[in-house]
């Protein structure tokens, strides 16, 4: 690991100054939706606002992108505005992480920062985190089966004891909205931490501005990132056997048509805001206003993705059941049936996989210590992107099937469905690398912390940019839903 | 895993010709007989070889049906190659090549290799294209042209893979000009140089320049008017 640190370093390094970039001018953009999450946030929003992260700014190359820079004051408009990085609003921060950081970085530099910056800076090793998982999931299984359960009790000291891992993991959290901001919060966090010892080594990022200054589109990056990530395979495999265990959750995605279908989308998506913006511009008079306060309204309802607290007990869907009903639920009437179908397949047959991971173990717990072990941490970790990267495909086939449904049928599409369904997708993916951890950490019970603990981040890094992609996704569908909704209230005029 | 190059490819023509089938044999070497009505578009992906060199092939499969054309017609963009399909067994899908066509040359650009295949050929005795008349449109339209059966596999390979060839040739002797397509179209994603030994910015074909590229993202984030 410590010969990769000089390619790996300035790789990590461009995830973090990007997340730099446009949060300096927007500090607020991500902090009224962590409210309630203040143990993690504190920290986090200090360092946002550091001035430090300048540089990174100034070192913009190409001039054809000055215009970026004026996208990024106005959070609204960052999110509108298509093409350039501001488009993907504060999502952009981390599918850049996984343009650079992906995968094959993630075994190498990047893991390896932040372990530098977890000791650093006192945040529990991901080991810990994920052993007081499994210690959580068992109180609360106590307390779930024990009916009587406090609210608020007993959750809330393991609310505060697992504020750290919340934010690691992005997902895990059940509370509030804070899931997938706080995820980026720790990430930014330790970022800073981190550009802190890359600008040594590499002053005013050379090495890592020319990957910034890029505008092309989310597919794009992802695509180079992915072939970026075969090149370092391919390199790396003859000569060090030992970096076959590091999953390649880019390539995977791609493999399951992650990226063609995230394209397809992108598409889609492009051509159905230009179609928006050209109807506003044929309109006039109380006509305009009202299309305004109608797409208003829309992009109220894209911005708020609200993530409720009640389903505690979802930790027990264990063969993936629940996941499927509520998808199911929140597909109603969207007419994706087969794509849906994949998607359940999908989760449940991770959800057995995880079963049989857990399985021997506690049967064989008597028996002797050597007979025990057939499953070695590298096969879990495997496992694990394998099945987050699938999932994450599925989910964005999902919504490029929905997008092309909504062109197609003009029916009425609601996008509190589309969101509850982002949230449901987040939920299972949170849930999902929660449990692989957990397995990681029963199956490396004997491994030393720096073979274990750069698996277990890994694993937390992609679920938190698993997240994101169906993040980015969901917001792909709103000038969408928009062009169906202006064609819809054309036709009923017309009538 | 690694690739010199990865076209895009585009697969049309009117609906219960066989595309979706086509597909499902070039990559996974077997055939569906019932197959569910595409929407929108599907995928498939398979590496081939060519002059030495690996070419990823990224396949876009596109819904026959009249309805979804305003949204598969989006997906032209930037195809390197198009494989126009129509059923032997049915004269109207032939019929409506030349719309097929239109539509083709319209939203990709000018210079993407179309591939006539004329599909079922294991159904001669419901034949009612002849072969001749499928080449003479071919001829006409300057196309390449081919018979298949997705069922029997016959000249299934071919068709992918000669499509590809001519592509390949056609990048050979610097057909494809960057510069002028790039107002039209986008051939960024189609004829995209992936070199192997690169850090950060993809490489291109010896006539193009990393700065071309800069250009034709930024044009291909544009909308189309």
């Amino acid at each position: 690991m410590s010969d990769s640190e000089a390619p790996g370093a300035p790789e990590a390094s461009t995830e973090v100054s990007t997340e730099d970039g446009s949060p300096a001018e927007t500090p607020d953009r991500s902090s009224p939706t962590t409210p309630d999450n203040s143990t993690d946030v504190a920290p986090t929003r200090k360092a946002r606002r550091r001035p430090e992260i300048q540089p990174v700014a100034d070192v913009k190359e190409k001039p054809k992108v000055e215009e970026q820079p004026a996208e990024a004051p106005t959070p609204s408009q960052s999110t509108v505005s298509q093409g350039g990085w501001g488009y993907w609003g504060s999502w952009g921060k981390t599918i850049l992480s996984t343009a650079t950081a992906t995968v094959a970085t993630v075994g190498q530099g990047l893991t390896q920062v932040i372990e530098k910056a977890e000791t650093s800076l006192g945040i529990p090793s991901p080991t810990e985190l994920s052993a007081r998982v499994e210690e959580e999931q068992k109180e609360q299984a106590e307390s779930s089966s024990g009916t009587d359960r406090v609210p608020g009790d007993g959750s809330a000291a393991v609310e505060s004891a697992f504020g750290m891992l919340s934010s690691l993991t992005s997902v895990v959290q059940s509370t509030g909205k804070t899931m997938i901001t706080g995820g980026l919060d720790a990430l930014e966090f330790i970022g800073k931490k981190t550009m802190d010892v890359i600008a040594e080594g590499d002053p005013g990022f050379k090495k890592t501005k020319g990957l910034m200054n890029r505008n092309s589109t989310l597919s794009q990056v992802l695509r180079e990132a992915k072939e970026r990530e075969e090149q370092q395979t391919a390199e790396t495999e003859s000569s060090d056997s030992e970096k076959k265990m590091v999953a390649h959750y880019g390539m995977l995605f791609d493999e399951f048509q992650g990226l063609s279908h995230l394209e397809a989308l992108e598409i889609l998506s492009r051509e159905s805001e230009s179609k928006v913006k050209s109807v506003l511009t044929t309109l006039s008079g109380d006509e305009r206003v009202q299309l305004r306060a109608d797409l208003e309204l829309i992009k109220e309802s894209f911005s708020l993705v609200e993530f409720d607290d009640e389903d505690v007990d979802e930790k027990k869907d264990e063969d993936g059941s629940e996941f499927v009903r509520e998808l199911t639920e929140s597909l109603e009437g969207l007419s994706v049936t087969a794509t849906a179908e994949k998607l359940s397949k999908a989760c449940r047959s991770t959800c057995s996989q995880i079963t049989d991971m857990t399985k021997p173990e506690q049967e064989e717990e008597g028996s002797e210590e050597g007979v025990k072990k057939t499953l070695s941490v590298e096969d879990v970790h495997a496992a694990a992107i394998r099945s987050l990267a699938e999932l994450t495909a599925r989910s964005i086939e999902l919504f490029h099937k929905l997008a092309e449904m909504i062109l197609f049928s003009n029916s009425s599409t609601e996008a509190s469905a589309l969101s509850q369904l982002t949230v449901v997708l987040c939920k299972e993916i949170s849930l999902l690398s929660k449990k692989f951890t957990s397995c990681l950490t029963t199956a490396g019970s004997n491994e030393k912390g720096d073979v274990l603990n750069p698996l277990i981040t890994g694993v937390f890094l992609e679920a938190s940019n698993s997240a994101s992609y169906i993040q980015d996704a969901f917001q792909l569908l709103r000038p969408i839903v928009e062009i169906s909704h202006i064609q819809r209230s054309a036709e009923s005029t017309e009538q | 895993m690694a690739y010199a190059y990865l076209f895009k490819y585009i697969i049309i023509g009117d609906t219960g010709v066989g595309k979706s089938c086509l597909l499902l044999q070039f990559t996974d070497k077997r055939f569906q007989p019932v197959h569910d009505l595409t929407i929108g578009v599907e995928f498939g992906a398979r590496m081939i070889t060519i002059d030495g060199k690996q070419i990823k092939l990224q396949i876009w499969d596109t819904a026959g049906q009249e309805s979804f054309r305003s949204i598969t017609r989006s997906y032209y963009r930037g195809a390197a190659g198009a494989l126009l399909v129509y059923d032997i067994t049915r004269r109207d899908t032939f019929n409506h090549l030349t719309t097929w066509l239109e539509d083709a040359r319209q939203h990709s650009n000018s210079n993407m290799v179309i591939m006539l295949i004329g599909n079922k050929s294991d159904l001669e005795s419901r034949r009612e294209v002849k072969k001749e008349e499928g080449e003479a449109f071919a001829r006409e339209h300057g196309l390449i042209f081919m018979e298949t059966s997705a069922k029997t596999a016959s000249n299934v390979e071919e068709a992918f893979i000669n499509t590809a060839k001519e592509i390949y040739e056609k990048i050979q002797e610097g057909v494809f000009d960057i510069n002028n397509e790039v107002r039209h179209t986008s051939l960024c994603f189609s004829f995209l140089l992936k070199p192997l030994h690169s850090s950060s910015v993809p490489v291109f074909p010896l006539f193009l320049l990393s700065v071309v590229f800069q250009q034709c993202v930024w044009f291909a984030t544009l909308p189309l008017s």
